[in-house]
Order: structure tokens, then sequence, then C-alpha cells
């Protein structure tokens, strides 16, 4: 009976143990999630402390929202969408227009030519609006401009309010598939089936420009040295470079077939195809600085550390991760995360508190999550904090001691060990309670504003993410192009990393405190997020997918 | 805790700084400026306690919005009187904020606590049968939301709205929460102490007094 016993306690033990992979040296598995049917085409989205998922190619089609342990939040799905879904996830975060105003809001596209509005909190349809189906109806990445979202449909290109999904303007172009829309100052960007560019302004006024090297089935990049593309050919591709104002191409460089979609960060640019992954440095031109044998053929994703992580689209296959080093060489190793065959979904990190999560899917329909497990460490270290095991003594020590002079009826004595004991307990539950107060609060309570606006002068490849802003001796240095950061002192980090700013904080019972920027204390650091004042410390502030947080001497 | 959160109110020039505290100082001193019978011993006195309240608070400044001040200025008051129990509450605010960071803020801080001391002088904390600890539980419950209250006017710099200062305070709640129980612990385990403390024993001439008209009144 006891041996009963025993085996059964250790059955919890037994499933939850996973086979160590490479992957698994620096990471910790968290947790995974199998579909049972369907596919994982694109990325998931981490919104609002919830992590969703697209699930498509089945007879459910959906997206599945997620907490951090895994649970299952809700579930949204769309059956008349029957084709795989492509378009990624967009996060857009609360605002307002001319239209009204939105809360924060997570955009999908189907291909049954459906977009809808989901609350990121419990996926309520906020608005929808019907695009045209010729056999598909999105598939491609829809993209924001101010107050608008703008939606590449089947044959054209279209701006929607964010408050209420009111169509502006729909303006025909070619026949589109996997053509995710591009936003710059001069309008929107979007190719074809047919090979063609489309040039479509603000207005909806449309200019094409028959490049005639293939299939442009990607959102186009915006580079210093043009418009990129990569375009698919019957027998392998080309990535081309096109001048808009002058209306003519610039670069041509051959490649393999079936490319990705290639991904812009500052002046590089990486690129994929069923031969190799690229790597390319765009000024006045761009130039291939290396590249590397690896199949791909869908998303990448490019993290704020640098390294680049590719699904390799074969069967029984694994991911790659990659790595420029002194801007010149790409290293290029793969990863087993357990999940194999495949796959055109980019993973997504994101960071919660001190851990970073990556999470993984692929068309085995099964999303694995993963945690930093050096993270994870170093925060079971601080967790065996001796001032705590210390007050936690003292809790029994104060909670005995309470019941024993209640008991003899010493009143004044049960008086005090009992406030005593409740300070300890207050003290302990403190920093998540603030923080969670202040969380709930927030949602409760959104602030309204948008003082904070985006500055012309800044690179377009930073519209849509998260930008940071630092006002150093009178002087603003602005970086941004980051994704996927939750809180202001996780993008404040990733942003300083990237500035090569010294930051030094210092973890209160309140939250993390910054002490200094680029050496600079002073009277201490205020920030906002998007124009509005942080009240509560950076940790605990929550910033959204493109929010431009600002620091600025106290 | 303002500097932990990112707030400050206005920032001061050096100027600025050096005529608010003087302005604090010369409130102090005008609410000293009373003549006593002991002035040596009664401004010795009145240091030790500023001094040690003050060092007090700033050894306790890692624990978040516990302030043993504000029970200390209810108790000044309820002993030593208004004035004093005013005085020692700007000096206490001014001494530690010279540790923690002097501000704006300091200026609220010093209202927030002179007037935790002046309501402790009106509310028969202590009474000829001692040390009231019901009432002082109550008052100290109450001062703390009054104190965060007061404090958190320091915030408005003409840029912050009604709407965000609400939304402020409703932040701040759990500290306020923090600062009651740690005003009830304070309240609980060192009022009847300081209260016998801040008793003021009476002079010679005092005593002398009694017992003559004690005297006369048998004879």
């Amino acid at each position: 009976m006891a041996l009963l016993f025993v085996t059964l306690l250790l059955v919890p033990a037994i499933t939850a143990q996973e086979p160590a992979t490479a992957w698994d040296d620096e990471h910790s598995f968290s947790w995974e999630y199998d579909f049972q049917t369907g596919y994982i085409s694109t990325s998931p989205l981490f919104t609002g402390e919830q992590l969703l998922v697209r699930t498509s190619g089945n007879d459910e089609p959906a997206v599945t929202a997620f907490d951090l342990a895994g649970d299952t939040i809700w579930h949204h799905s769309n059956i008349a969408s029957t084709n795989n879904d492509m378009s990624p996830l967009l996060s857009v975060q609360a605002g307002q227009g001319q239209c009204g105003s939105w809360p924060d809001m997570v955009l999908v596209g189907w291909t049954s030519g459906l977009v809808e509005a989901l609350a990121p909190s419990n996926g309520t349809v906020l608005w929808s609006t019907q695009s045209e189906v010729i056999g598909w109806g999105v598939t491609g990445q829809l993209a924001l401009d101010g107050e608008f979202v703008v939606i590449p449909t089947r044959q054209g290109v279209g701006q929607y309010c964010l408050a209420d999904g009111q169509q502006q303007w729909w303006t025909e172009t070619g026949l589109g598939w996997r053509n995710g829309v591009t936003v710059d100052e001069l309008g929107y960007f979007v190719g074809d089936e047919l090979g063609h560019l489309w040039h479509v302004d603000r207005t909806g006024n449309a200019t094409s420009h028959a490049l005639q090297l293939g299939k442009i089935r990607h959102a186009p990049l915006v580079t210093q040295a043009g418009i990129l593309i990569h375009a698919q050919a019957v027998a392998g591709s080309t990535i081309a470079v096109f001048d808009p104002l002058n209306t003519t191409l610039l670069q041509q460089i051959p490649a393999g077939s079936s490319p990705a979609i290639p991904s812009v960060r500052g002046e590089y640019v990486v690129t994929g195809d069923s031969s190799n992954l690229r790597m390319l440095h765009c000024t006045s031109l761009c130039n291939v600085i290396d590249m590397t044998p690896f199949h791909t053929n869908g998303e990448i994703a490019w993290f704020d550390d640098g390294q680049i992580l590719a699904p390799s689209n074969l069967p029984e296959s694994t991911w790659g991760i990659f790595s420029i080093h002194d801007q010149e060489n790409l290293t290029y190793s793969s990863i087993d995360v357990g999940l194999y065959g495949y796959g055109t979904a980019a993973p997504i990190q994101f960071s919660v508190g001190l851990t970073t999560f990556t999470v993984f899917g692929n068309d085995q329909s099964i999303i694995r999550v993963f945690s930093n497990i050096e993270e994870v460490e170093t925060s079971s270290l601080e967790e065996f904090d001796w001032g705590t095991q210390g007050l936690i003594f003292m809790i029994f020590i104060l909670l005995g001691s309470s019941c024993a002079f209640l008991l003899s009826g010493k009143r004044e004595w049960f008086l005090r060990t009992s406030s005593l004991l409740a300070l300890i307990l207050v003290l302990l539950i403190f920093p998540d309670l603030s923080s969670q107060w202040s969380k709930s609060f927030d949602e409760q309570f959104p602030e309204k504003s948008s003082l904070e606006e985006w500055n012309e002068q800044w690179p377009d490849e930073w519209l849509g993410t998260q930008i940071v802003i630092f006002e150093i001796n009178g002087v603003e240095h602005s970086i941004g192009g980051f994704v996927g950061h939750d809180d202001v002192f996780s993008l404040t980090q990733a942003a300083c990393k990237e500035l090569e700013i010294e930051l030094t904080s210092d973890l209160t019972g309140i939250g993390w405190y910054v002490e200094s920027i680029d050496g600079i204390e002073g009277k201490g650091w205020e920030f906002s997020v998007d124009g509005s004042k942080g009240i509560i410390s950076a940790d605990n502030s929550i910033v959204g997918a493109t929010s431009i947080v600002r620091w600025t001497p106290a | 805790m303002f500097q932990a959160m990112g707030v400050h109110g206005p920032a001061l020039s050096p100027l600025a700084s050096v005529l608010l505290d003087v302005v604090l100082l010369g409130c102090a001193f005008w609410l000293l400026a009373k003549p006593t019978k002991r002035p040596i011993f009664d401004s010795l006195f009145m240091a030790t306690l500023v001094l040690s309240v003050s060092l007090i608070r700033v050894v306790m400044q890692p624990i978040p919005n516990v302030q043993p001040v504000t029970v200390a200025a209810l108790l000044v008051g309820a002993q030593l009187g208004a004035r004093r129990g005013a005085a020692f509450a700007v000096l206490v605010a001014m001494i530690s904020n010279f540790f923690m960071g002097d501000g704006w803020w300091t200026v609220f801080q010093a209202a927030g606590w002179a007037s935790i001391a002046i309501a402790g002088s009106r509310l028969s904390l202590v009474t000829s049968t001692g040390f009231n600890l019901g009432r002082a539980c109550m008052a100290s419950i109450f001062a703390a939301f009054w104190f965060d209250f007061i404090v958190s006017f320091s915030i408005l710099d003409g840029n912050i709205g009604f709407t965000e200062f609400i939304v402020y305070l409703g932040h701040g709640l759990p500290f306020d929460f923090l600062h009651m129980i740690g005003n009830l612990t304070f309240a609980i385990w060192l009022g009847g102490w300081f209260t016998r403390l801040l008793e003021e024993e009476p002079s010679l001439e005092e005593i002398e007094f009694t017992v003559v008209n004690s005297h006369g009144i048998d004879g």
C-alpha cells in the first residue's frame, strides 16, 4: 500500500520531466500546449499579460489566449476561415483620434476576409470589418498608421479607423498573398503576386511599379538604401532595392528559392530562403555581410539581445539561432526546443519581471514556452533572503505568542504581538500587493494621453515599435525598434544597452528605482509613457506595443 | 518614497531650497519661542527628542512608508502642546530630509506632521488616568491617511490635473494602509512608554507651591 502511495506521488514528477537538449542548457522548459489539430503559422503575441496564439488549417481556426502558467483564458474562433491564416496578430495600444477612442486591442485578419478587433483581456469582438475574398481573404501583415489600421486585403489596400473599424478608403491593387503592408512617410507599400510593388498615398491613390522579379510575399522593408523586397521567382529569388522617388531598381541580389519574410533592424536586414540566411547592411546601398546555409521560408524573429531566431521549414527540423559578430560574421547554431518538423512561425521573447520567456510554435500545432534558466537560478538564490527567512521565523513566534496571550487574557500583550504580526505580514506581501493594486487600478482607470508624438526624424523602422527617449544634459537620445517589452524598466534596460548608456538601479520595496542614467544621478529620474507621467515604479508601469517612454532628470 | 516612484513635484533651485529651509526653521523657532521655567533643560530635551526621532526615521527609510514620526508627532502634541508639537514636526522633517533628500515635499511633510501634532494636543490622548490607548490607535489610523493626503499635494506642479491627482491618490492606497498598520504598531508598543517619557516633571518651585497650597487648605 505504501509502495503504491509513493508511486502515485512520483507520477507528476515523471510526466513533468523533459528530455535534455542543447536549448535546455540555457533555458528551462516552462509549459506546453497541444492544440491537437491545425498549424501555428504566425508568431504568438504577448500583450496585456497574456500570450495569444493563432491556429488555422483545421475545423476551428482560432486565437487562443493563455496566462503565463499555460492556462487558457479565452478562445475565439472563426470557422469561416478555411485556409491557413498567415496574417500575424497585431497588438494596438489604446488611444484616440478623430474617429473616436479605442482601448487596447488585438487585430486579427482572417482568410475569410474578416478583420476583427479583439479585447486582449477576454477576446470580445470590439469591431469587425469584411474585406473581399477571392479564394483567400486577408493573409498579409496589417500595419498601424496613427489612428488608422492599414489592411492589405486580397486585392487591395484599405485604411480603417482603429476606433470602430470604419473604412476610410479602399484601393484596388494586385492579387496578393502574404502581402504585408509597410507604412512610411510617403504612404504605404505593398507587393502582389504579379511582382508589382504598389505605392498607395494616404488618400488612397495607388501607383504600381512592375519590378518583374517575381511574387512579393512580404511587407516591403524601408531601408536607408531604398525599399527592400525579396521577390520569389519560379526558380530562385531576388533581393532587390527600389528607389521610390526615382522609381528605379537600384540593386538586385540573387538568392535561393521560396523566400522567407525579411526583417529589418536599424541598418541591418536579414533575409532567408530555402538555401541560406543572409545578413545585409543597408546604408546608401545594401551589402550582403555574410550568409549561412539554412532553410527558412517564414517569419524571422530578431530579439532585443541581437540574436536572430528562425524556424527551419523542413521535416524533422528545428530552429536556427544566429548572431552577428564584429558586424561582419554571422554565426549559426541549431537549437532543439523539443518541436520538430515544418514551421514558419517566428518565436517571440518577452520579459515579465526578471524572467525572460521564449515561445515557440510550429506546424505540429504545439506551443512550447521556455524561461531563462540563468535568471531563474538568480531569483531562486535571491529568494533565500535571510531577512525574509528571519521575518517568517518571527511570524511563527508572534503568531504563537498572540494566541497564548489571547487565551491567557493578557490584552495588552495580545495587541502588541498581533499588531507586530500584522505589520510583518503586510510588509512581506506589500511588493506584490502594491504592484497588483496599481495594475488593477490602471486597468480600471486607463489614462488617456497622446502628448508624446512621432518625430518625423526618426527612422521608419521604428514605426509601430516601442521607443525610448533620454534627455541627458538637454540633449535627446532616442532609440526605437523594440518589441515585446511589457514594462518601462525592461524597455529602458534594452534601450540603454542599445545606446550603450550606463543604467544603475536599485530594487526597493516598491519596485526598481532608477538611480542614474549615463552616470547622472542628479535629483533622480522621472519617466513618462506616451506623455503620461509615471506614478509608480518603472517595473510596475506597463508599456504598450507602440509606447514612447521618455526619461527626464527630476 | 517619491524618488522611488519617480514623482517629485516641482524642482527647486538652490536659492529656493535655502529660502524654504530658512522659512521652516523660522517657523520652528517662532513656535518654540515661549518663555519656560527651565529654558536650557527644555531646549536640550527638545533637541534630543528631535534628533532621536529623525535618526529613527532615517534608519527606517528602507521600510516603505512605515513612519514612526507620525505617532511621535501625535504624542508630542498630546504631551507638550500644539506649539512644541508643531515645532518638533517641522524640525524632524527638516533634519531627516537633510539625509533622505530635501525638496518641495519637505514643506508638505512638515505641514502634515505639524497638523497631526496640533490634532494630538486637542484629542485628550493622555488623561488623568494615563495614556488612552484606544483613542491613540484611532488617532494614529486617521493620522496615516491625513499625512499621506497632505504630502500628496507636493506632486502638483501645474502639469498634473485633477483626474491624475485622484489616480495618484488611488495608487497610493496600499502605502496608506501600510502607514496605518505601522502607526498602530508604534502606538501599541511604544505609545505608553513615549508618553511617560514626555511627561513634564514638576520643578522644585512647583512642588513647593503644591505642598504649601495643600497645607494651607488643610490648615
